[in-house]
């Protein structure tokens, strides 16, 4: 009986999900109307207004600069929460809790982790200055230095990975995202634009497609360092709290 | 032509590798035998994949970068299936016996 009603259920969904597709624009269709209004523009006016060569780049910080600034607080404002409950990690106080795992960590698994993680690394730094003329940029390249952290950590143990990246250097990259967004946004009312034009449109005008998009990558780089501490500082912070609830062996 | 074959046949090589370890993944009784197929996908299923898309693509820059891909997938997934597996008997799991399922 449970089984019919699952199955019919099922079937009912699927139903409606292939009618959905049915009723969708084709793919490419040139008259769907999510190509109708901004689309064109932004094809035809981002690589002239924007001076960055990857459309997406452009859009992100550029057009939707406000939003991606929003977005950036919002990232701040997680490890903000984490760090108010949770509090941060002590340094004293994390010796004593190291590789309390029942199953110690193989030689094999360091010596890989060992292996990759530089190359990690290079690739998110590849991946954060490349986001100017290939897909990327400071949030992924950020999210992938934090996964190189958190694999590390979970080999090594805390106490390791603390000594590497200190508290004294995560603390005040933390906000450098926020904070470069601002510099850089306030920049451009500072050379007689709007907040967030990428700096003087109107004075020094043959000077401004490299100064665009330098400050294009400073702003990059701005977010995946701040993305990347935070996302180490969240990881470190709940840690923390998971070895000291683990019983004292 | 005959490179689009090529592709074609390495493609369904690796896809079928992967319906394969899905299907073992979900139908095997226990962690150590899951680990078999499972690791089975990303090691021969995701390189004859990339070996068909290094004929399709035949550019000398793009098969560096699928073999250098190929040797990092290899090894992370190797160590994933040892590390998966080496824990499981350190935390003495018991595997799986046919005589198990028969009393049940």
């Amino acid at each position: 009986m449970k089984k019919i009603i699952s199955l019919l259920f099922i079937s009912a969904l699927g139903v409606l999900l292939l009618f959905v597709v049915a009723s969708m624009p084709r793919m490419g269709d040139p008259e769907s109307p999510t190509r109708e209004h901004v689309i064109p523009r932004y094809l035809e006016n981002a690589e002239e207004e924007t001076n960055s060569p990857n459309v997406i780049t452009g859009i992100i910080l550029n057009y939707r600069g406000y939003d991606t600034s929003g977005e950036v607080t919002v990232i701040f404002c997680a490890l903000a929460c984490v760090l108010a409950i949770l509090g941060r990690e002590k340094r004293g106080r994390i010796h004593s809790y190291v590789d309390r795992s029942p199953v110690p960590a193989s030689p094999v698994v360091k010596t890989m982790v060992r292996f990759l993680a530089p190359f990690i690394i290079l690739f998110s730094v590849y991946t954060i200055l490349h986001g100017e003329i290939s897909p990327g940029g400071g949030f992924q390249g950020g999210a992938i230095v934090g996964a190189s952290i958190i694999i590390f950590t979970t080999i090594f143990g805390l106490w390791e990975a603390s000594r590497r990246i200190p508290q004294k250097f995560r603390v005040p990259l933390e906000g450098s995202a926020f904070i470069i967004f601002f510099i850089v946004g306030i920049l451009g009312i500072v050379g007689g634009g709007n907040f967030l034009t990428y700096a003087w449109p109107n004075i020094a005008n043959n000077l401004q497609p490299s100064v665009v998009l330098w400050l294009t990558i400073i702003v990059e780089i701005g977010i995946g360092l701040g993305g990347a501490m935070v996302l180490i500082s969240i990881l470190f912070a709940m840690m923390r709290e998971e070895e000291a609830i683990a019983p004292t062996a | 032509m005959v490179r689009n074959i090529i592709t074609v046949i390495f493609c369904s090589i690796g896809a079928f590798w992967f319906l394969l370890g899905t299907t073992g993944l979900l139908r095997m009784p226990d962690i150590f035998s899951r680990l078999h197929p499972s690791t089975k996908c990303d090691t021969l299923g995701a390189c004859s994949v990339m070996v068909g898309v290094a004929v399709y693509s035949g550019s000398l820059w793009d098969i560096l970068k699928l073999i250098l891909i190929m040797c990092f997938l290899l090894l992370s997934s190797a160590t994933c299936g040892h590390a998966i597996g080496r824990s499981a008997v350190r935390r003495d799991i018991a595997p799986w016996r046919k005589s198990e399922e028969e009393e049940q």
